[in-house]
């Protein structure tokens, strides 16, 4: 379908991308990914034609970018990073401009630009300007005008940059649902859309192509090493002694992270600490201030409280305590069903089982940071508290899908040495 | 040549809703109308040949070209919309044919306006007819000439005001090429030919000179060349 092989276009300063080299299959979703300035928008611009390579060779269906040119830019659909609308114009003959521009048959064209104007949700906006639409649908109407003449591959650059996370949620659903017809191109740096929509990563720093692969396969391929994190219910020690012993036995070494206490211990401590306070509150002020309902509420607990305590024994307590841990073996020996079938007979019932792989954020830190030690040592320094504080970040700016693999992100960022290490 | 009328379709639907060549339109005809009265009604007693008013046509076009184009291809790289035209299936020829073609279609707008003039005088007297076509003829072929060099001055920036600037300058050399050599007689035989009004005097007696006629559609040629050129160039940088 797409061919691009040994592409190099060189700027002044040594800027640039630099002997890019892969190949799409058609139906395939490919997220382009890379920092700023990396040579994403580059690239694309050399597949779609726009620019020339200095070096190298770009084939759709066997049909050069360069040297075909009409040919193959018929069979390509190119959404810049602005979209590229006329202001002035309205929607509707914008569409049948670029309808025209891109050799849709006459009789064809009126059907194309209605098709175009109900599929992108642009009803009733169509003798608008283009000049008082929202980004949104701006956004909607520049990936119009790229699938208009039914292009077979799609280029799309950060389609969803700029939007708000509802648009970005559609905008998506669009992709997604072109990705069924078309081959789709399109980069970004949001790594939860590549996660969410791409069946396919390139990684591309400082002009080269540093990665290749599936997005959940990325983070396995990267490193040599199985990880499980766990939830198990249990007294701490008795997890600990069991699952270590297990462990050593295995090969495996195995890290708790972090014991849960209780919920009904909790709030029974907190209500005698309450009614500890109230009672030394009366006793200062012995009278005066003992009609308030409040008190006469807290003086009922207060009644009740004995049996209370009499009915949260050690033994409920206990039950209901939980134990995180994180087992990581070398290699990529799946060791899970050992591990569910030895805490069943154990009676260690586990309540959370989750595979831990590289994420996305880290192998893309990795690729991208400068020195290799300062990207490992980025890797390894992981602080489980973060990671449920940057997925609240992450949902608030705006990516609420998010997939298996990409689920529990790491915080690269945290560096201090406080964070639990990983062998 | 779908994609050229399809370009130049376009051009002509942005240049009725932009108001700066309503600006230019109105400038034109408030001017011209102005040295129209000047020429025709103060000036006693009154002459009834086009050519009186022809010369300060051709000067308000001098004016009015740069307003005309400047837009045409800085405005697109301005808007980012050359990466849909470059990336379509038309050529850069196609792309830069069209517009050319939309500022040609905007050249005859002014030319008919212009007519009211000689219908007016048509209305005290004889006017000849002859001199009056050929006249228009020699209009708009300085016209069209002049537009392809705004065109090019187009497409050597991203700001109209520098397009629009750098167009004046150019047709200002070419407008001036022989009243400004005219003291050197040798240098004078060398760009007295590059003149762009002295060309038009054959035409307006009602001759029409090959030359001529050839020097206007070649530098049309010439810099409509270049502009393809400028562009197809910044692809490979």
């Amino acid at each position: 379908m797409l061919e691009v092989k040994q592409v190099s276009k060189r700027y002044d300063g040594g800027r640039g991308v630099h002997g890019i080299d892969f190949s799409m299959q058609r139906g395939e979703i490919v997220g382009f990914l890379g920092p700023n300035g990396a040579g994403k928008t580059t690239t694309m611009r050399m597949i779609t034609g726009y620019l020339y390579p200095t070096e190298g060779m770009i084939t759709v269906d066997g049909l050069s970018v360069h040297e075909e040119a009409r040919k193959a830019r018929s069979r390509i659909g190119y959404l810049p990073e602005t979209p590229p609308l006329y202001p002035d114009l309205t929607v509707e003959s914008y569409l049948k401009f670029v309808a025209k521009l891109r050799g849709v048959p006459a009789r064809e064209q009126k059907m194309r630009t209605a098709e175009m104007v109900s599929r992108l949700g642009l009803t009733g906006r169509e003798k608008q300007s283009v000049r008082h639409l929202s980004k949104g649908y701006k956004q909607r109407l520049g990936l119009a005008q790229a699938i208009i003449h039914k292009p077979d591959l799609l280029v799309l650059d950060e389609p969803t940059s700029g939007l708000d996370p509802s648009q970005i949620i559609e905008i998506r659903g669009l992709i997604r649902e072109l990705g069924e017809n078309h081959t789709v191109l399109l980069s970004t740096h949001i790594l939860q859309e590549v996660g969410a929509l791409c069946d396919r990563v390139l990684i591309i720093n400082r002009g080269e192509l540093v990665m290749d692969g599936a997005p959940d396969e990325i983070g396995a391929r990267m490193e040599n090493r199985f990880a499980v994190s766990l939830e198990v219910r249990g007294e701490r020690e008795r997890v600990e002694s069991a699952l270590g012993e297990w462990a050593e036995a295995k090969g495996i070494s195995a890290e708790i992270r972090e014991g849960t206490k209780p919920q009904v211990a909790d709030e029974s401590a907190a209500k005698s600490a309450e009614n500890l306070r109230d009672s030394g509150q009366a006793a200062v002020l012995p009278d005066a201030l003992r009609e308030t309902s409040a008190e006469a509420a807290a003086e009922d607990t207060d009644g009740a409280s004995p049996a209370r305590r009499a009915a949260s024994p050690e033994a409920s307590a206990h039950a209901h305590e939980s134990v995180r841990a994180l087992l990581t073996a070398p290699g990529q020996e799946d060791f899970r069903i050992e591990l569910f079938r030895f805490l069943a007979a154990a009676d260690l019932p586990i309540l959370e089982l989750h595979k831990e792989n590289l994420t996305l954020e880290d192998v893309f830190l990795k690729l991208t940071e400068d020195g290799g030690a300062s990207a490992e040592e980025a890797r390894s320094v992981r602080k489980p508290s973060a990671s449920s504080r940057e997925r609240a970040e992450e949902e608030d700016a705006g990516s609420p899908i998010s997939e298996p693999s990409v689920s529990e992100p790491a915080d690269p960022a945290q560096k201090s040495p406080t964070g639990g290490e990983r062998p | 040549m779908n994609r050229i009328l399809a370009i130049s379709g376009k051009e002509l639907r942005l240049y009725f809703l932009t108001p700066t060549s309503y600006f230019a339109f109105a400038i034109y005809i408030l001017m011209s109308s102005f040295m129209f009265y000047v020429d025709f009604v103060t000036y006693q007693p009154s002459i009834i040949d086009y050519r009186l008013i022809l010369s300060d046509m051709l000067f308000m076009l001098l004016i009015v070209v740069p307003i005309l184009t400047m837009r045409l291809i800085s405005e697109e790289f301005r808007q980012g919309t050359d990466e849909l035209l470059l990336t379509s299936p038309a050529s850069v020829t196609e792309v830069v044919l069209g517009k050319y073609l939309a500022s040609l279609g905007v050249l005859l707008m002014l030319l008919v306006c212009n007519l009211v003039y000689p219908a007016i005088m048509s209305l005290f007297g004889n006017l000849n007819m002859l001199t009056l076509w050929l006249s228009l003829l020699g209009v708009f072929l300085m016209g069209a000439s002049m537009m392809a060099i705004g065109l090019f001055a187009s497409a050597l920036s991203q700001h109209q005001m520098v397009s629009a600037v750098a167009g004046f300058v150019l047709l200002l050399l070419f407008w001036l090429a022989g009243s400004m050599t005219s003291q050197n007689e040798t240098l004078s035989a060398w760009i007295q030919p590059f003149s762009l009004p002295d060309r038009i005097s054959n035409l307006t007696k009602g001759v029409i000179n090959g030359p001529d006629v050839i020097f206007y559609v070649s530098l049309a040629v010439l810099f409509v060349v270049l502009s393809i050129q400028v562009i197809e160039r910044k692809r490979w940088r």
